[in-house]
Protein backbone atom coordinates (compact mmCIF):
# COMPACT_ATOMS: atom_id res chain seq x y z
CA UNK A 1 0.00 0.00 0.00
CA UNK A 2 2.31 2.47 0.71
CA UNK A 3 4.98 1.22 -1.87
CA UNK A 4 1.93 2.03 -3.93
CA UNK A 5 1.02 5.15 -2.97
CA UNK A 6 5.17 5.78 -3.12
CA UNK A 7 5.42 4.52 -6.81
CA UNK A 8 1.82 7.16 -7.59
CA UNK A 9 3.95 10.03 -6.09
CA UNK A 10 7.00 9.62 -7.78
CA UNK A 11 4.70 9.19 -11.29
CA UNK A 12 3.19 12.53 -9.79
CA UNK A 13 6.48 14.10 -9.25
CA UNK A 14 8.13 13.02 -12.79
CA UNK A 15 4.72 14.47 -14.18
CA UNK A 16 5.32 17.30 -12.35
CA UNK A 17 8.18 18.19 -13.81
CA UNK A 18 8.14 17.01 -17.10
CA UNK A 19 4.43 18.66 -17.76
CA UNK A 20 2.94 21.83 -17.72
CA UNK A 21 0.08 20.65 -15.42
CA UNK A 22 -2.49 23.42 -15.53
CA UNK A 23 -3.20 26.57 -17.73
CA UNK A 24 -5.03 28.83 -19.41
CA UNK A 25 -6.26 30.86 -21.88
CA UNK A 26 -4.60 34.40 -21.74
CA UNK A 27 -6.72 36.71 -22.90
CA UNK A 28 -6.95 40.71 -22.24
CA UNK A 29 -10.24 41.20 -20.06
CA UNK A 30 -8.34 38.69 -17.21
CA UNK A 31 -4.25 39.65 -18.04
CA UNK A 32 -4.47 40.59 -14.17
CA UNK A 33 -5.99 37.52 -12.90
CA UNK A 34 -3.58 35.56 -14.90
CA UNK A 35 -0.24 37.23 -14.28
CA UNK A 36 -1.02 36.50 -10.29
CA UNK A 37 -1.22 32.91 -11.05
CA UNK A 38 1.95 31.72 -9.10
CA UNK A 39 1.79 28.22 -10.58
CA UNK A 40 1.38 29.10 -13.92
CA UNK A 41 3.75 27.25 -16.47
CA UNK A 42 1.89 27.27 -19.83
CA UNK A 43 -1.33 29.47 -21.24
CA UNK A 44 -2.65 30.10 -24.74
CA UNK A 45 -3.48 32.75 -26.69
CA UNK A 46 -5.63 33.02 -29.63
CA UNK A 47 -2.76 33.62 -32.64
CA UNK A 48 -4.92 36.15 -34.42
CA UNK A 49 -4.60 38.42 -31.37
CA UNK A 50 -1.30 38.78 -31.56
CA UNK A 51 0.54 41.56 -33.76
CA UNK A 52 3.69 39.29 -36.00
CA UNK A 53 5.97 43.07 -35.07
CA UNK A 54 5.19 45.28 -32.35
CA UNK A 55 4.42 45.19 -29.00
CA UNK A 56 2.70 42.33 -26.97
CA UNK A 57 -0.84 42.64 -25.26
CA UNK A 58 -0.03 44.15 -22.16
CA UNK A 59 0.49 41.55 -19.78
CA UNK A 60 1.89 38.87 -22.42
CA UNK A 61 5.53 40.06 -22.22
CA UNK A 62 5.50 39.30 -18.80
CA UNK A 63 4.43 35.91 -18.91
CA UNK A 64 7.40 35.25 -21.08
CA UNK A 65 9.59 37.02 -19.43
CA UNK A 66 8.68 34.80 -16.24
CA UNK A 67 9.11 31.68 -17.87
CA UNK A 68 5.22 30.88 -18.68
CA UNK A 69 5.30 29.09 -22.06
CA UNK A 70 2.62 30.22 -24.68
CA UNK A 71 0.98 28.34 -26.92
CA UNK A 72 -0.70 30.31 -30.16
CA UNK A 73 -3.83 28.93 -30.90
CA UNK A 74 -5.09 29.77 -34.63
CA UNK A 75 -8.86 30.16 -35.23
CA UNK A 76 -9.40 31.64 -38.81
CA UNK A 77 -6.79 29.39 -40.61
CA UNK A 78 -9.57 27.62 -42.41
CA UNK A 79 -7.23 24.16 -42.47
CA UNK A 80 -10.03 22.09 -43.62
CA UNK A 81 -11.18 24.67 -46.49
CA UNK A 82 -10.78 23.03 -49.56
CA UNK A 83 -9.45 25.82 -50.93
CA UNK A 84 -5.51 26.50 -49.54
CA UNK A 85 -4.86 27.95 -46.35
CA UNK A 86 -4.17 32.33 -47.13
CA UNK A 87 -0.26 32.38 -47.18
CA UNK A 88 -0.34 35.56 -45.50
CA UNK A 89 -2.34 34.09 -42.62
CA UNK A 90 -0.13 31.26 -42.68
CA UNK A 91 3.14 33.77 -42.37
CA UNK A 92 1.30 35.46 -40.05
CA UNK A 93 0.73 32.60 -37.41
CA UNK A 94 4.45 31.52 -38.23
CA UNK A 95 5.35 34.64 -37.22
CA UNK A 96 3.68 34.72 -33.93
CA UNK A 97 4.96 31.28 -33.23
CA UNK A 98 8.53 32.78 -32.98
CA UNK A 99 8.28 35.57 -31.73
CA UNK A 100 6.61 34.05 -28.45
CA UNK A 101 8.98 31.07 -28.95
CA UNK A 102 5.90 28.65 -28.83
CA UNK A 103 7.39 25.05 -28.27
CA UNK A 104 3.91 24.15 -29.95
CA UNK A 105 1.02 25.59 -32.43
CA UNK A 106 -2.15 24.65 -32.77
CA UNK A 107 -5.08 24.76 -35.13
CA UNK A 108 -8.76 23.33 -35.47
CA UNK A 109 -10.49 20.78 -37.93
CA UNK A 110 -12.34 23.00 -39.18
CA UNK A 111 -13.55 25.74 -42.19
CA UNK A 112 -14.23 29.06 -41.68
CA UNK A 113 -15.00 30.27 -44.80
CA UNK A 114 -16.13 29.06 -48.16
CA UNK A 115 -16.48 30.99 -51.62
CA UNK A 116 -15.45 33.88 -50.15
CA UNK A 117 -17.91 34.04 -47.62
CA UNK A 118 -16.77 34.19 -44.13
CA UNK A 119 -18.46 32.01 -42.12
CA UNK A 120 -17.87 34.00 -38.31
CA UNK A 121 -16.78 30.78 -36.74
CA UNK A 122 -15.70 27.25 -36.97
CA UNK A 123 -17.30 25.14 -38.81
CA UNK A 124 -17.89 20.91 -38.94
CA UNK A 125 -16.10 18.92 -42.09
CA UNK A 126 -17.96 15.99 -43.54
CA UNK A 127 -16.08 13.11 -42.57
CA UNK A 128 -15.02 11.77 -45.95
CA UNK A 129 -11.45 11.21 -47.68
CA UNK A 130 -12.16 14.73 -49.38
CA UNK A 131 -11.98 16.56 -46.24
CA UNK A 132 -9.00 14.62 -44.76
CA UNK A 133 -6.84 15.35 -47.91
CA UNK A 134 -7.49 18.76 -47.90
CA UNK A 135 -6.89 19.43 -44.17
CA UNK A 136 -3.35 17.34 -44.88
CA UNK A 137 -2.68 19.71 -47.64
CA UNK A 138 -3.15 22.49 -45.66
CA UNK A 139 -1.31 21.01 -42.54
CA UNK A 140 1.51 20.63 -45.03
CA UNK A 141 1.59 24.54 -46.08
CA UNK A 142 1.30 25.54 -42.53
CA UNK A 143 4.52 22.78 -41.59
CA UNK A 144 6.59 24.56 -44.75
CA UNK A 145 6.12 28.09 -42.69
CA UNK A 146 7.28 26.58 -39.16
CA UNK A 147 9.78 24.33 -37.70
CA UNK A 148 7.67 23.54 -34.42
CA UNK A 149 4.90 20.79 -33.76
CA UNK A 150 1.46 21.56 -35.16
CA UNK A 151 -1.98 19.78 -32.66
CA UNK A 152 -4.99 19.78 -34.44
CA UNK A 153 -8.27 20.25 -32.30
CA UNK A 154 -11.46 18.52 -33.15
CA UNK A 155 -14.07 20.74 -32.67
CA UNK A 156 -18.50 20.97 -31.19
CA UNK A 157 -20.45 21.00 -33.79
CA UNK A 158 -23.98 21.78 -33.83
CA UNK A 159 -24.82 19.79 -36.73
CA UNK A 160 -23.33 17.12 -39.44
CA UNK A 161 -22.60 16.19 -42.18
CA UNK A 162 -24.92 14.07 -44.30
CA UNK A 163 -22.78 11.48 -45.71
CA UNK A 164 -20.18 10.28 -44.24
CA UNK A 165 -17.27 7.96 -44.96
CA UNK A 166 -15.66 7.25 -41.60
CA UNK A 167 -16.79 7.66 -38.12
CA UNK A 168 -15.00 10.59 -36.12
CA UNK A 169 -12.32 8.08 -34.29
CA UNK A 170 -11.37 6.84 -37.86
CA UNK A 171 -11.63 10.28 -39.40
CA UNK A 172 -9.37 12.19 -36.75
CA UNK A 173 -6.78 9.00 -36.41
CA UNK A 174 -6.64 8.94 -40.34
CA UNK A 175 -6.08 13.26 -40.27
CA UNK A 176 -3.24 12.71 -37.35
CA UNK A 177 -1.42 9.44 -39.24
CA UNK A 178 -1.18 11.24 -42.40
CA UNK A 179 -0.24 15.02 -41.43
CA UNK A 180 1.89 13.47 -38.42
CA UNK A 181 0.17 16.14 -36.17
CA UNK A 182 -0.54 15.70 -32.66
CA UNK A 183 -3.89 16.51 -30.90
CA UNK A 184 -5.36 18.96 -28.95
CA UNK A 185 -8.41 17.50 -27.73
CA UNK A 186 -11.29 19.44 -26.10
CA UNK A 187 -12.86 17.21 -23.90
CA UNK A 188 -16.09 19.60 -23.59
CA UNK A 189 -16.25 19.15 -27.56
CA UNK A 190 -16.35 16.02 -26.94
CA UNK A 191 -19.24 15.76 -24.20
CA UNK A 192 -20.74 19.09 -26.43
CA UNK A 193 -21.07 16.38 -29.33
CA UNK A 194 -21.57 13.21 -27.70
CA UNK A 195 -24.53 14.98 -26.12
CA UNK A 196 -25.85 16.53 -28.73
CA UNK A 197 -25.81 13.21 -30.68
CA UNK A 198 -26.69 11.01 -28.16
CA UNK A 199 -23.50 8.92 -27.75
CA UNK A 200 -20.78 7.98 -24.95
CA UNK A 201 -18.00 9.91 -25.16
CA UNK A 202 -15.50 7.74 -23.58
CA UNK A 203 -16.40 5.69 -26.55
CA UNK A 204 -14.49 8.00 -28.94
CA UNK A 205 -11.85 8.73 -26.57
CA UNK A 206 -11.46 5.10 -26.03
CA UNK A 207 -10.87 5.48 -29.78
CA UNK A 208 -8.18 7.94 -29.93
CA UNK A 209 -4.66 7.69 -30.33
CA UNK A 210 -4.06 9.47 -26.32
CA UNK A 211 -0.62 9.14 -26.79
CA UNK A 212 -0.85 11.56 -29.06
CA UNK A 213 -2.61 14.24 -27.14
CA UNK A 214 -0.57 17.41 -26.79
CA UNK A 215 -2.40 19.22 -24.61
CA UNK A 216 -6.67 19.46 -23.41
CA UNK A 217 -9.35 21.95 -23.61
CA UNK A 218 -12.02 22.56 -20.80
CA UNK A 219 -14.79 24.52 -21.44
CA UNK A 220 -17.68 25.49 -20.03
CA UNK A 221 -21.31 25.71 -21.84
CA UNK A 222 -25.15 26.23 -21.86
CA UNK A 223 -28.50 24.67 -23.14
CA UNK A 224 -30.66 26.67 -25.89
CA UNK A 225 -33.06 25.35 -28.21
CA UNK A 226 -32.68 21.73 -26.93
CA UNK A 227 -28.68 21.95 -27.94
CA UNK A 228 -25.74 21.92 -25.48
CA UNK A 229 -23.58 25.06 -26.68
CA UNK A 230 -20.18 25.07 -25.91
CA UNK A 231 -20.25 28.89 -25.06
CA UNK A 232 -16.76 29.08 -23.42
CA UNK A 233 -18.91 31.81 -21.24
CA UNK A 234 -20.57 29.51 -18.47
CA UNK A 235 -19.10 27.55 -15.98
CA UNK A 236 -17.66 24.12 -16.59
CA UNK A 237 -20.31 21.57 -15.80
CA UNK A 238 -19.58 18.55 -13.78
CA UNK A 239 -19.55 15.85 -16.18
CA UNK A 240 -16.88 17.74 -18.09
CA UNK A 241 -14.79 17.18 -14.84
CA UNK A 242 -15.31 13.70 -14.72
CA UNK A 243 -14.71 13.09 -18.50
CA UNK A 244 -11.31 14.85 -17.71
CA UNK A 245 -11.04 12.43 -14.71
CA UNK A 246 -11.83 9.81 -16.83
CA UNK A 247 -9.23 10.67 -19.63
CA UNK A 248 -6.61 11.14 -17.39
CA UNK A 249 -7.44 7.45 -15.80
CA UNK A 250 -7.01 6.23 -18.98
CA UNK A 251 -3.42 7.92 -20.14
CA UNK A 252 -2.86 11.50 -18.66
CA UNK A 253 -2.06 14.70 -20.93
CA UNK A 254 1.21 16.31 -20.23
CA UNK A 255 -1.20 19.80 -19.59
CA UNK A 256 -4.51 20.52 -19.41
CA UNK A 257 -6.00 24.53 -19.80
CA UNK A 258 -9.75 26.52 -18.70
CA UNK A 259 -10.88 28.01 -21.90
CA UNK A 260 -13.00 31.35 -20.74
CA UNK A 261 -14.00 33.85 -24.03
CA UNK A 262 -16.47 36.15 -22.56
CA UNK A 263 -18.71 36.90 -19.58
CA UNK A 264 -15.79 36.72 -17.35
CA UNK A 265 -16.32 35.49 -13.43
CA UNK A 266 -15.31 36.86 -10.41
CA UNK A 267 -11.31 36.09 -10.22
CA UNK A 268 -12.83 33.42 -6.92
CA UNK A 269 -14.49 31.71 -9.61
CA UNK A 270 -11.93 31.38 -12.25
CA UNK A 271 -9.81 30.26 -9.27
CA UNK A 272 -12.21 27.65 -8.06
CA UNK A 273 -12.23 26.51 -12.03
CA UNK A 274 -8.64 26.14 -12.56
CA UNK A 275 -8.44 24.30 -9.20
CA UNK A 276 -11.41 21.81 -10.09
CA UNK A 277 -9.42 21.44 -13.59
CA UNK A 278 -5.89 20.64 -10.95
CA UNK A 279 -8.53 17.66 -8.47
CA UNK A 280 -10.14 16.04 -11.65
CA UNK A 281 -6.61 15.90 -13.26
CA UNK A 282 -4.55 15.48 -10.08
CA UNK A 283 -2.06 18.07 -11.16
CA UNK A 284 -1.13 20.53 -8.38
CA UNK A 285 -3.02 23.58 -8.59
CA UNK A 286 -1.75 26.40 -9.91
CA UNK A 287 -3.60 29.32 -8.11
CA UNK B 1 -34.98 15.89 -55.24
CA UNK B 2 -33.98 17.71 -58.59
CA UNK B 3 -31.14 17.38 -60.47
CA UNK B 4 -29.95 20.58 -58.96
CA UNK B 5 -29.80 19.30 -55.42
CA UNK B 6 -28.20 15.71 -55.65
CA UNK B 7 -24.59 15.96 -54.97
CA UNK B 8 -24.01 14.10 -58.38
CA UNK B 9 -23.75 17.47 -60.59
CA UNK B 10 -25.83 17.28 -64.03
CA UNK B 11 -22.27 16.91 -65.60
CA UNK B 12 -22.36 13.30 -63.79
CA UNK B 13 -19.01 14.58 -61.75
CA UNK B 14 -19.58 14.27 -57.95
CA UNK B 15 -19.84 18.26 -56.77
CA UNK B 16 -16.77 19.44 -55.14
CA UNK B 17 -15.84 19.80 -51.26
CA UNK B 18 -15.29 23.45 -52.46
CA UNK B 19 -18.77 23.91 -54.03
CA UNK B 20 -20.25 21.90 -50.79
CA UNK B 21 -18.49 24.49 -48.77
CA UNK B 22 -19.78 27.66 -50.19
CA UNK B 23 -23.12 26.34 -50.27
CA UNK B 24 -23.14 25.82 -46.72
CA UNK B 25 -21.49 28.59 -45.52
CA UNK B 26 -24.47 31.02 -47.66
CA UNK B 27 -26.99 28.77 -46.09
CA UNK B 28 -25.50 30.00 -42.50
CA UNK B 29 -24.94 33.62 -43.34
CA UNK B 30 -27.33 34.70 -46.19
CA UNK B 31 -30.02 32.46 -45.73
CA UNK B 32 -29.77 30.70 -48.93
CA UNK B 33 -31.60 26.83 -49.44
CA UNK B 34 -29.65 24.36 -46.81
CA UNK B 35 -28.26 21.94 -48.95
CA UNK B 36 -29.77 18.75 -49.52
CA UNK B 37 -28.95 16.10 -46.59
CA UNK B 38 -28.53 18.77 -43.61
CA UNK B 39 -30.89 18.85 -40.85
CA UNK B 40 -32.66 21.78 -41.26
CA UNK B 41 -33.67 22.22 -37.68
CA UNK B 42 -29.88 22.34 -36.37
CA UNK B 43 -28.91 24.37 -39.55
CA UNK B 44 -31.05 26.99 -38.19
CA UNK B 45 -30.16 26.89 -34.23
CA UNK B 46 -26.18 26.91 -35.63
CA UNK B 47 -27.33 30.17 -38.19
CA UNK B 48 -28.80 32.25 -35.07
CA UNK B 49 -26.05 30.87 -33.16
CA UNK B 50 -23.33 32.35 -35.16
CA UNK B 51 -25.15 35.53 -35.47
CA UNK B 52 -25.68 35.90 -31.44
CA UNK B 53 -21.58 35.35 -31.94
CA UNK B 54 -21.27 38.37 -34.41
CA UNK B 55 -23.34 40.57 -32.28
CA UNK B 56 -21.62 40.00 -29.16
CA UNK B 57 -18.16 40.50 -31.11
CA UNK B 58 -19.62 43.70 -32.85
CA UNK B 59 -21.09 44.84 -28.82
CA UNK B 60 -17.26 44.72 -28.20
CA UNK B 61 -16.24 47.04 -30.90
CA UNK B 62 -19.69 49.38 -30.77
CA UNK B 63 -20.82 49.46 -26.88
CA UNK B 64 -22.85 52.61 -27.17
CA UNK B 65 -24.28 51.20 -30.55
CA UNK B 66 -25.18 47.91 -28.50
CA UNK B 67 -26.11 49.22 -25.83
CA UNK B 68 -29.71 49.22 -24.62
CA UNK B 69 -32.55 46.40 -24.55
CA UNK B 70 -33.50 46.35 -28.56
CA UNK B 71 -29.56 44.64 -29.00
CA UNK B 72 -28.89 41.63 -30.04
CA UNK B 73 -32.12 41.55 -31.95
CA UNK B 74 -31.64 44.79 -33.94
CA UNK B 75 -27.98 43.14 -35.14
CA UNK B 76 -29.75 40.08 -35.54
CA UNK B 77 -32.40 41.19 -38.47
CA UNK B 78 -29.77 43.59 -39.84
CA UNK B 79 -26.92 40.58 -40.35
CA UNK B 80 -29.04 37.58 -41.24
CA UNK B 81 -28.27 38.00 -44.89
CA UNK B 82 -24.98 39.84 -44.79
CA UNK B 83 -22.17 37.86 -44.14
CA UNK B 84 -19.23 39.42 -41.59
CA UNK B 85 -16.77 41.93 -43.12
CA UNK B 86 -15.49 41.89 -39.33
CA UNK B 87 -16.53 43.26 -36.37
CA UNK B 88 -15.61 46.50 -36.75
CA UNK B 89 -17.20 47.43 -40.29
CA UNK B 90 -20.35 45.24 -39.40
CA UNK B 91 -21.28 48.20 -36.42
CA UNK B 92 -19.82 50.63 -38.83
CA UNK B 93 -21.91 49.56 -41.54
CA UNK B 94 -25.20 49.38 -38.83
CA UNK B 95 -24.18 52.36 -37.17
CA UNK B 96 -24.36 54.25 -40.49
CA UNK B 97 -27.57 52.72 -41.45
CA UNK B 98 -29.66 53.67 -38.63
CA UNK B 99 -28.13 57.19 -38.48
CA UNK B 100 -29.16 57.84 -42.04
CA UNK B 101 -32.79 56.47 -41.21
CA UNK B 102 -32.67 59.01 -37.80
CA UNK B 103 -32.96 55.92 -35.60
CA UNK B 104 -29.35 56.18 -34.08
CA UNK B 105 -29.50 57.74 -30.30
CA UNK B 106 -26.92 60.16 -29.41
CA UNK B 107 -24.77 58.38 -27.61
CA UNK B 108 -23.86 55.64 -30.13
CA UNK B 109 -23.96 58.81 -32.47
CA UNK B 110 -21.14 60.22 -30.55
CA UNK B 111 -19.17 57.04 -31.02
CA UNK B 112 -19.93 56.92 -34.75
CA UNK B 113 -19.20 60.11 -35.08
CA UNK B 114 -15.79 59.59 -33.24
CA UNK B 115 -14.75 56.87 -35.47
CA UNK B 116 -15.69 58.43 -38.56
CA UNK B 117 -13.59 61.46 -37.05
CA UNK B 118 -10.50 59.31 -36.18
CA UNK B 119 -10.59 56.72 -39.27
CA UNK B 120 -12.08 56.60 -42.91
CA UNK B 121 -13.69 53.95 -44.35
CA UNK B 122 -15.38 53.92 -48.03
CA UNK B 123 -18.00 51.19 -47.00
CA UNK B 124 -16.28 48.72 -49.28
CA UNK B 125 -12.34 48.03 -48.04
CA UNK B 126 -11.08 47.98 -44.76
CA UNK B 127 -10.91 51.11 -42.46
CA UNK B 128 -8.01 53.54 -42.15
CA UNK B 129 -6.58 55.74 -39.86
CA UNK B 130 -6.99 59.36 -40.53
CA UNK B 131 -3.96 61.54 -41.12
CA UNK B 132 -5.38 64.75 -41.01
CA UNK B 133 -8.07 66.42 -38.79
CA UNK B 134 -11.82 66.08 -39.25
CA UNK B 135 -14.82 67.06 -38.40
CA UNK B 136 -17.54 64.75 -38.63
CA UNK B 137 -21.26 64.54 -37.14
CA UNK B 138 -23.80 61.31 -36.32
CA UNK B 139 -27.26 61.81 -34.96
CA UNK B 140 -26.63 65.13 -34.27
CA UNK B 141 -23.51 65.06 -32.32
CA UNK B 142 -20.74 66.83 -34.07
CA UNK B 143 -16.90 65.65 -32.69
CA UNK B 144 -13.80 67.26 -34.26
CA UNK B 145 -10.16 65.59 -34.50
CA UNK B 146 -7.01 66.93 -34.17
CA UNK B 147 -3.65 64.90 -34.00
CA UNK B 148 -5.63 61.69 -33.06
CA UNK B 149 -7.09 63.70 -30.35
CA UNK B 150 -11.19 63.87 -30.46
CA UNK B 151 -13.44 66.34 -28.48
CA UNK B 152 -17.24 66.96 -29.07
CA UNK B 153 -18.34 69.65 -30.12
CA UNK B 154 -21.74 69.70 -29.98
CA UNK B 155 -24.35 67.68 -28.55
CA UNK B 156 -27.51 66.44 -29.40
Amino acid sequence: MAVAADAAAADAAADVTTAYGVGIGWRPEIAGFVAGLPGLRFAEVVAESVHAHGDLPPGLQELLDRGVTVIPHGVRLSLGGAEPVDPERVAHFAAVAERLHAPLISEHIAFVRAGGVEAGHLLPLPRSYAAVDAVVANVERLRAATPVPIALEPIAAVFDWPDDELDEASFLTEILDRSGALLLLDVANVYANARNRGTDPLELIDKLPLDRVAYVHVAGGADHDGIYHDTHTDAVPQPVLDLVTALCERHRPPALMLERDGDYPPARTLSDELDAIAAASGYPAVT
Amino acid sequence: MTRDDHPLKPGGGVESLADRQAGLVKALTSRARVPEGFDGRLIEVARVALLRKRAGEVAKQWPMLAAGPAWPRVFLQWAADRPTLGALRDGWDLARELAAGGELPALAGEELATREATMSYDGTSAPRRRRGPALRRAAGVVVLQIAGTVRTVRRA
